[in-house]
């Protein structure tokens, strides 16, 4: 790192740190996503602080007893996987991650580390991001990985055919072609050179605006880097499964199972300790995964819902692990779609929210209370906004001047795609907006079906995952036209306060921006948002060295069994 | 009785083919909805609906589309899972295997059970050994399935821990995975077999012959073995056929909370997502089972009843 240029943003941090403007886990994260290694990281913080602030003690001293071998035995439905670069659930990712690998890993402490890409710095500007990468990486299939593995990558997922959800993150790379489709949206394409190969191992993004968080985008679940000739070799990742992680596909039933090996090579990232992986699909019962826990059919689940906390933990052998998240459930209304169309109807249904009332009820108050724009107070760069106060009258008249003052019916879906948790926060909903005069009808469908209807139903609840920072977030839901764009908002002035909060390095300035950001969000009245939750899983207690993830970016490198 | 079975085969292949045209009509036609929406999904738009509207033949009159799909039907050309993306006969097989497992093992222990259990609640009509088995088989009939899957995974897994708590096979198969689905199935299920045993053979009993056969100083053994049973277990074994069809739906519950991988949790899964290929292939070997158990229990009984097979 002492031969490459540092970033003058890390100056900035050194400064924040110093004067207590930042906290610890803030300076580290912004550092490394600057380029710094995490390791001088740590030592820059523990120097300033003056004392140590090390990573990872008690699992680096366990790597030294853990075992090596044996087979892990994983609880979590089985999808199809055919193509990373368009994965919308966790799970497929979870299979993959231990196949192919991302240029970077966002750990456990929200830290983004080196991984495919040893190393990367930005242009003061940030518009310009250069990216090292690992030499000596082989693919599985004898090939060595270098930078036309990544510039295909980007190629792919930044053309609107293949339908990624990486267009959102990566929106400052496109450009509209000047064409408009069927119904009148901007087509838009890939800026010529917004990818760049430098050398056989260095790649260069060039981006139209500034944007802070390119190294955390590329740990979004969807950015898994295939072989090069994904598409030439037929273009599905389950039967041809080209990767430079240490296991390898053995076995893949959708439904049923999917078995990891350890591949014979040796693998770049060093030793990993289990033999083999299997993910068992035990359908949609909760109550089957507690069941096949409790009888060590499994060894870990993929997660456990509330119905199921309580039982877990009284269950010997087992071990709840749990993490404060940002992952949330939005009521979000489409504003296309009528009645949704009137601001007034939004804002009605907002101020009948109770939001510390719902996450008593609908998730046993672990979590962080929601404010109606998709901001939490862990993200660093949350501005507390005044408080957002139930106003049932203030509904009411607000019912009246839309044109509805003897009340309004309304329908809501619900998915539970997380939990039941999400049919009873929108119980909770009904019941105080039912005092403003408003009706709201729930409809209770399977998951599968939801994702049907997520973008098109002009009232219902999603479930949102984690996101470290709230930009990539609020980029991905709520920028005019990208494809998870749910309610369909579309307001340039709030576009622009995301790109100017977007493009600010220093956390409290950025903070500042984030008043108007927010601000926006919560005056239109596109969601409303009961709370943050936190996220827990079960683990049997001979698992050793898994940590629960945020985003349950499940990752078993570092996994062995006692 | 050539007739008989010609006539009854015949009927069976008459009501698979309504069945066919109506699960044709509810899924393949406009009449709930359009099917490339249906297949491509709500994101799809026009365009791409158009292009596989083109390239699946969904342009041509509906008449012929029936015949083609009949005769691909006919031919084992059962289609493409959209959720599996498979040929559906590669996923449904297995499936069906998995279910037949678990079906003949829940009959092997439920049939012998119940019948075993009516005839000696039959053979005395109101006698303390009657009583028992009678309330107790109602008892045992009147939990569903989803409540006593969960008292026994109480009991046995999480209690006792004697058996394992879900029943994937993930790692090939295992007989003790079997026991708690399977125990689910025959606890609801033999208490009426048991009880349509027992009417039956209640009534055999109080038959004249029977009457003639004790009076004429018959051991009572012999009365029940050679006289009684005969006769009483023809209306049963009916009754069984039909517990076939049965099964079919009872296992979607018992698959879904056991994690089994069998036929009924498959039909769930298909339906669940639209994955309408499966959905019909799973529907008409529903019926085809339904329709051949029902045609076998009809030539069955009229093999068994000498009344019916000599007049």
């Amino acid at each position: 790192m002492s031969t490459k240029r540092i970033h003058p943003g890390v100056e900035q941090m050194k400064k924040s740190l110093t004067d207590g403007k930042c906290s610890r886990r803030e300076f580290l994260r912004t550092i490394t996503l600057l380029g710094v290694s995490a390791t001088a990281a740590y030592s820059m913080a523990g120097s300033i602080l003056g004392k140590d602030v090390l990573p990872d003690i008690v699992s680096s001293a366990m790597a030294a007893t853990q075992k090596m071998g044996g087979v892990l035995k994983f609880g979590m439905v089985v999808q199809e996987m055919a193509d990373p670069a368009t994965y919308s659930w966790t799970q497929k990712s979870i299979v993959a991650r231990h196949i192919i690998e991302y240029l970077v890993e966002t750990g456990s402490d929200n830290i983004t580390r080196p991984n495919l890409a040893t190393s990367w710095e930005a242009s003061d500007d940030l518009k310009t991001w250069t990216f090292h990468l690992r030499k000596g990486v082989k693919w599985s299939n004898g090939d060595d990985f270098g930078a036309d593995d990544v510039v295909f990558n980007f190629t792919r997922w930044l053309d609107p055919k293949t339908g990624s959800s990486n267009l959102g993150l990566f929106g400052s790379m496109m450009e509209e072609t000047g064409e408009k489709d069927a119904k009148g949206n901007p087509i838009k394409r890939m800026i010529k050179n917004a990818v760049q190969k430098v050398d056989k191992h260095t790649v260069k993004l060039n981006l139209k605006s500034p944007v802070l968080s390119i190294p955390e985008n590329l740990y979004n679940y969807p950015t898994g880097i295939v072989h090069r000739d994904f598409e030439k070799e037929g273009g599905d990742f389950s039967k041809n499964p080209v990767g430079t992680g240490p296991y390898e596909l053995t076995q893949f039933r959708v439904g049923e199972i999917a078995v990891l090996k350890k591949r014979k090579a040796p693998y770049w990232g060093g030793e990993v300790f289990l033999d083999e992986i299997r993910f068992v699909d035990l359908g949609e019962d909760p109550g089957a995964y507690l069941a096949a826990i409790a009888s060590s059919q499994v060894d870990g689940l993929y997660e456990l819902d509330l119905t199921t906390l309580e039982a877990a933990k009284n269950i010997p052998g087992i071990k709840v692990i749990s993490i404060p998240t940002t992952q949330t459930g939005v009521i979000r209304m489409k504003v296309t779609e009528k009645p949704f169309t009137d601001i007034r109807i939004r804002k009605a249904v907002q101020k009948c929210c109770n939001a510390q009332r719902m996450l008593d009820i609908a998730h046993r108050g672990l979590g962080i209370v929601g404010e109606h724009h998709h901001v939490a107070s862990i993200h660093p760069e949350y501005f507390a906004l005044p408080a957002f106060k139930q106003d049932i009258k203030g509904a009411k008249k607000l019912l009246a001047e839309a044109g509805y003052p003897n009340g309004i019916e309304l329908t809501c879906n619900v998915g539970n795609t997380d939990g039941v948790w999400e049919q009873d926060a929108v119980a909770v909903l009904k019941e105080d907006a039912a005092k403003a005069g408003i009706t709201i009808n729930m409809n209770v469908m399977p998951s599968a079906q939801y994702w049907d209807v997520w973008t098109k139903a002009p009232l219902s609840l999603t479930s949102w995952t984690h996101r470290p920072l709230a930009v990539m977030v609020l980029g991905l839901a709520y920028r005019t036209g990208v494809p998870w764009n749910e309610s369909s908002y579309a307001n340039p002035e709030f576009d622009a306060a995301l790109d100017d909060a977007e493009s600010t390095l220093d956390v409290e300035k950025r903070r500042a921006k984030m008043e108007k950001v927010e601000k926006i969000l919560q005056d239109d009245a596109v969601l409303v948002q009961p709370f943050f939750r936190s996220v827990f899983t079960a683990v049997r207690d001979n698992v050793v060295g898994l940590k629960n993830h945020p985003t349950r970016y499940y990752r078993f490198h570092k996994v062995s069994l006692a | 009785m050539v007739t008989l079975v010609v006539k009854r085969i015949g009927f069976m292949i008459f009501t698979m083919i309504v069945v066919s045209l109506i699960l044709f009509l509810l899924l393949e036609t406009e009449l709930t909805g359009d099917p490339a929406a249906r297949v491509l999904g709500q994101f799809s738009n026009e365009e791409q609906r158009e292009i596989w509207r083109e390239q699946h033949g969904y342009n041509q009159p509906v008449a012929l589309r029936y015949v083609k799909w009949l005769g691909n039907f006919a031919i084992g050309n059962l289609g493409e899972s959209i959720r599996f993306k498979g040929p559906v006969a590669d996923v449904m097989l297995p499936r069906l295997w998995n279910t037949a497992i678990l079906g003949f093992w829940t009959f092997a222990i439920m049939i012998p059970l119940s019948l075993i259990l009516g005839v000696l609640s039959g053979m005395k009509e109101g006698s303390k050994l009657d009583r028992t088995i009678s309330v107790f088989g109602i008892l045992t009939t009147s939990i569903p399935e989803f409540a006593s899957a969960v008292i026994f995974s109480a009991i046995f897994v999480f209690g006792l821990k004697w058996l394992p708590g879900t029943s994937s096979m993930s790692g090939g198969f295992e007989f003790k995975q079997l026991i708690m689905p399977a125990m689910v199935l025959i606890v609801y299920d033999f208490g009426y077999v048991a009880r349509m045993t027992r009417a039956s053979m209640a009534e055999v009993m109080t038959s004249q012959y029977v009457r003639t056969a004790i009076l004429k100083g018959l051991p009572y053994r012999s009365v029940i073995v050679k006289h009684a049973l005969r006769n009483a277990l023809i209306a049963p074994f009916t009754v069984i056929m039909l517990q076939i069809n049965w099964l079919l739906s009872g296992v979607i519950v018992v698959e879904f909370f056991f994690a089994y991988k069998g036929f009924g949790a498959l039909i769930l899964e298909a339906s669940l997502n639209n994955d309408i290929a499966l959905l019909e292939a799973c529907a008409m070997v529903a019926v085809c089972v339904a329709v051949t158990t029902q045609t076998l229990a009809d030539i069955g009984y009229t093999f068994l009843n000498p009344r019916i097979r000599f007049s």
